[in-house]
């Protein structure tokens, strides 16, 4: 069995060993890059310098509370806010490899703007095994470049501190756990954000729609689970389709686009079933969706499919 | 303590095939398919897994140094998808593209109960797949051990030597009975 304990006691050392001088961290306030940062705290202190940035994809609030919690866990972090140089970047762009890729670059190009001023040489990385697993490598296919392994460029200045590589999402949560961090429970959110939850362009526009629809299956799905009709899923979200259909509002024909929610059971990720939602929480998620977000979204889909074939995010 | 090393292919789960053995608390490490049997051998092991991976077994007939293993080794081999496919083949059967490829759950037959690698699974039961090819013709000297629906090869054994082939995935999560699989192998690795 993992032990966490072991681990973080085998973990500390190592990282005082490896780390001279000062490092950053890519903190994005998920479970990943919370416990790395509380690990390397532990070892290296106030060399430890926190990074957060704002891509402009972040979930409804996200920013705002991260950096509610870095001044929590007293750290020593800088907040950035990059939203307008990403939705730059993505502009025109449709291929989801190509979204990855541009993202994983600007990250990179952030933190090493940001170390240059801090005199940092090193970047900690919550890398967990799937990230590196589904990037690809000499032997292994791409199934997806994650932004914090295959979206990294090829020539980087900062060297990489991944302590989390051989662990599992269930493993690091054992460990924020163990740690006492108050995210250990939260669901996953992907490095390049909601810009792989619109498929197609990631316009602003287009983000507010998957922001607030994200926000609603969220609220409803934990509502559900608090009320016990239902288990908390791994993962639960909407995707933004680039597909248009027919509807009725008032007696009047609209033309508008698609949501598909998906929510899916796992352990790590590398497989995954489909969440048998009960039918008044769907119900209630879909009418929400469309009145909320009546101008845009006519119709919503539920997403049935396994892992494999398809993955968890759409892209 | 009982050493099981695993032969990446390039699979998705070779990964996870390394934690499930960790978590049994197996001696375990990751080997690319391009090491020497002698430097495997070496490290005196009591048992290998050959994991899957992207190379279309059943359009090309090598796998790494698979071939190498299967020939020299004494102790026991599991082949999973293409290491499964590739053992078939090279014993003299074939891989060929799935008909019905599956991917995901599948309701698993066992068509011999109680075989050492399935002590304790029942009759049927759920399994996860991922294979665009599958076994086509059992090598000559193997056994048939379970079947599902679409693919009529889903676990075989060598009559005379410890190795067996499986198409589905004891490694991940949701397949019902992966874990106790893998402790059914270990424990006839432990036997030897």
């Amino acid at each position: 069995m993992f032990d966490a304990d072991k681990f973080i006691e085998k973990t500390i050392p190592k990282l005082q060993e490896e780390i001279k001088g000062k490092a950053l961290i890519a903190f994005s306030g998920g479970v990943d890059s919370t416990v790395c940062t509380a690990l390397v705290n532990k070892a290296i202190d106030e060399r430890l310098v926190a990074v957060h940035v704002d891509t402009g994809y972040m979930r409804k609030d996200e920013s705002k509370n991260v950096k509610k919690m870095m001044e929590k866990m007293g750290l020593n972090f800088r907040f950035i806010d990059a939203s307008k140089e990403y939705y730059k970047a993505l502009k025109g762009v449709e291929d989801p490899e190509k979204k990855r890729k541009i993202i994983g670059e600007k990250f990179i190009r952030v933190f090493e703007k940001a170390a240059e001023k801090e005199n940092v040489k090193y970047l900690v990385q919550g890398t967990i095994a799937p990230d590196w697993i589904e990037s690809g490598d000499s032997l292994r296919d791409t199934i997806k470049s994650h932004h914090n392994v295959g979206g990294l460029p090829k020539h980087m200045k900062l060297k990489l501190v991944e302590p989390l590589r051989d662990l599992y999402k269930d493993e690091v949560r054992k460990v924020a756990r163990k740690l006492r961090l108050p995210v250990s429970e939260r669901q996953p959110f992907p490095g390049p954000g909601l810009a792989i939850r619109i498929i197609g362009e990631a316009t602003p526009e287009r983000t507010k729609i998957v922001r607030e629809a994200c926000d609603i299956v969220e609220k409803e799905i934990e509502n559900a689970v608090e009320k016990g009709l239902m288990e908390k899923p791994w993962q639960y979200f909407a995707v933004l389709l680039p597909v248009k259909s027919v509807g009725v509002h008032g007696d009047k024909r609209v033309y508008g686009n698609v949501i598909s929610v998906r929510a899916v059971q796992s352990v790590d990720a590398m497989t995954c079933a489909y969440s048998k939602i009960p039918h008044e929480v769907i119900d209630r998620i879909s009418t929400r969706i469309t009145n909320t977000l009546k101008e845009e979204i006519n119709r919503v889909v539920y997403d049935i499919t396994n892992k494999p074939p398809s993955t968890v995010e759409w892209e | 303590m009982v050493k099981i090393y695993i032969i990446d292919n390039g699979g998705q789960w070779t990964h996870r095939e390394w934690r499930t053995l960790r978590e049994i608390g197996v001696e375990t490490k990751i080997i690319p398919n391009t090491a020497s049997f002698d430097e495997i051998v070496k490290e005196d092991v009591d048992g290998l897994v050959l994991s899957g991976g992207a190379p279309r077994v059943g359009l090309e007939s090598k796998l790494g140094n698979c071939a190498e293993y299967l020939k020299k080794a004494g102790f026991p081999v599991l082949g999973i998808c293409a290491g499964h496919q590739f053992m078939a083949q090279f014993f003299g059967g074939e891989a060929r593209p799935s008909k019905i490829p599956e991917f995901g759950k599948i309701e698993l037959t066992l068509l011999k109960e109680n075989d050492v690698l399935f002590k304790g699974v029942p009759k049927r039961s759920i399994v996860w797949e991922s294979h665009n090819d599958e076994v086509t013709k059992l090598p000559e000297g193997f056994e048939l051990l379970a079947e599902s629906e679409n693919c009529k090869i889903q676990a075989m054994k060598h009559k005379n030597r410890p190795f067996y082939g499986l198409q589905f995935h004891p490694e991940v999560e949701h397949t019902e009975f992966g874990e106790h699989i893998f402790r059914n192998f270990v424990k006839f690795c432990t036997k030897k």
